[in-house]
């Protein structure tokens, strides 16, 4: 008689322990579209002047892309070669270009729909969220890779319509570092950085 | 694009066939790299050492490019013309035309260009694709008021897939060559644009008007109207990196693999 009440609490702290670390552990596709939400949410945000807008979107963007490895996978083989320095350089650059390349394109599409398709786990350490931008007259697939850390699962590619950045990029940068060495390449990244960036028109 | 006499057609075609000949026998153009090298990998190489990702799990592409200078020559001729060109005249488009009708546009040239889709389909014995296709084409052109309205993907969920010449070649085994870039077109590689050459000309019925006139006005009307839809991509890539050539050639290469195999 006396012996339901016990054992209804332990089920009861266990079931809350559980649950609180299934909700702690999100799927990749939940943890993504908390991400996107909330740049989306922060590039609409008109009380933000763009000063302070971009350095949000950056906190939100450095948490959840996995910098060090998309570094590595643009290198691929001569990551290995780069000296410890240069490695360090290369990621802080290419971080800074990728941001700005990502934001650039989510600030075309903030009014667009972004539909979360689906997602598939590779193994426990890799998954794959498909998602869809979806216009008015055409609709652009964009799977993100992403690579779980401890707890996070953390963007590693983007493909867009079947093309893969990272490789995009690969393929430009070993071009340079064939003709110019890494050194030519961290300048020429350099100096990327340091244009003023173009105004685009006002898509519609 | 391509402005021919109808009787002509034949002779061009002809001519365009030769390179693409060539490259099928392989050889001709390869330049000492090899031809496109596609390694696909995506199962056993999954499980890695958590914190290197330098070595990949996916397919590594490399571009046949011997024809490098000459179609930088042509890549910095279209950029100039675009940018120079086609954009100003799509950014005047935009502010003149709202975006909804500008789509409804795009959506009747996308119809009626649906016989590449079902022929190109067909070819590849897709059979659940061509039937898809032509049902939204009559779909489309019936109750989509000549296919201004996408009836068919916004009210019975049947969506467009993508198919062509260049990628009815590549079904079957062809290689795509050389890399292109074709003047006023944009990137291309031979087997693709011999197959636009043979979609261009025997199954757009836009090349079926009789005089060159309508034809240019035709394709201009949709070219502009693609541009104007599009969120400034070129503009994007251009800004954004190190060199546009390369990765545009790469995006190509990448996008038009995936289509082959889709």
């Amino acid at each position: 008689m006396n012996m339901v009440k016990p054992a209804g609490l332990i089920f009861g702290i266990v079931f809350v322990f559980f649950s609180q670390t299934i909700l702690a552990a999100d799927s990749p596709m939940d943890q993504l579209k908390s991400t996107i939400d909330s740049v989306i949410t922060t590039l609409k945000d008109k009380s933000l002047d763009s000063e302070a807008r971009r350095s949000k979107i950056r906190v939100l963007i450095n948490d959840r892309f996995y910098f060090r490895a998309m570094s590595q996978r643009t290198l691929s083989r001569y990551w290995k070669k780069a000296t410890p320095q240069q490695q360090k350089q290369f990621v802080s650059l290419f971080s800074k270009l990728l941001e700005n390349t990502y934001v650039g394109r989510l600030e075309a599409y903030t009014n667009e729909k972004v539909v979360y398709l689906r997602e598939r786990n590779k193994n426990a350490k890799r998954a794959v969220v498909y998602t869809q931008i979806e216009t008015g007259s055409t609709e652009i697939p964009i799977n993100y890779k992403l690579a779980r850390k401890n707890d996070k699962w953390l963007i590693y590619d983007v493909v867009i319509e079947e093309v893969s950045l990272i490789s995009n990029f690969r393929s430009s940068y070993a071009e340079i570092i064939k003709k110019e060495g890494m050194d030519g390449l961290l300048s020429k990244m350099e100096k990327k950085l340091a244009e003023v960036p173009v105004k685009t028109t006002n898509a519609s | 694009m391509i402005i021919i006499d109808k009787n002509k057609r034949n002779i061009l075609l002809f001519i365009a066939a030769i390179p693409l000949l060539y490259s099928i026998q392989g050889h001709a153009y390869q330049s000492p790299e090899g031809i496109m090298v596609a390694v696909s990998n995506p199962q056993t190489k999954d499980i890695k050492a958590d914190d290197d990702f330098t070595v990949d799990d996916e397919d590594e592409i490399k571009v046949n490019d011997p024809f490098e200078s000459f179609n930088r020559a042509i890549f910095k001729f279209n950029d100039e013309l675009y940018t120079g060109v086609m954009k100003p005249i799509a950014i005047g488009y935009r502010a003149v035309i709202p975006e909804k009708a500008r789509s409804s546009i795009k959506n009747f040239f996308t119809n009626l260009l649906a016989p590449v889709r079902v022929v190109n389909a067909a070819l590849q014995l897709k059979g659940q694709d061509a039937t898809n296709e032509l049902v939204r084409f009559g779909v489309n052109t019936i109750i989509g008021f000549a296919g201004f309205l996408d009836v068919a993907r916004d009210d019975f969920n049947i969506k467009i897939k993508k198919e062509d010449f260049g990628q009815t070649l590549g079904h079957y085994g062809m290689g795509s060559g050389p890399y292109l870039v074709l003047p006023l077109w944009g990137p291309s590689s031979v087997r693709d644009g011999f197959g636009l050459l043979v979609d261009g000309v025997y199954l757009d019925p836009v090349a079926y008007l009789d005089k060159t006139e309508d034809y240019l006005i035709v394709r201009f009307i949709d070219i502009e109207t693609t541009i104007s839809l599009d969120k400034d991509t070129y503009e994007a890539i251009k800004k954004d990196s190190l060199d546009p050539y390369i990765f545009i050639r790469n995006a190509y290469t990448q996008q038009r693999t995936g289509a082959v195999n889709k």
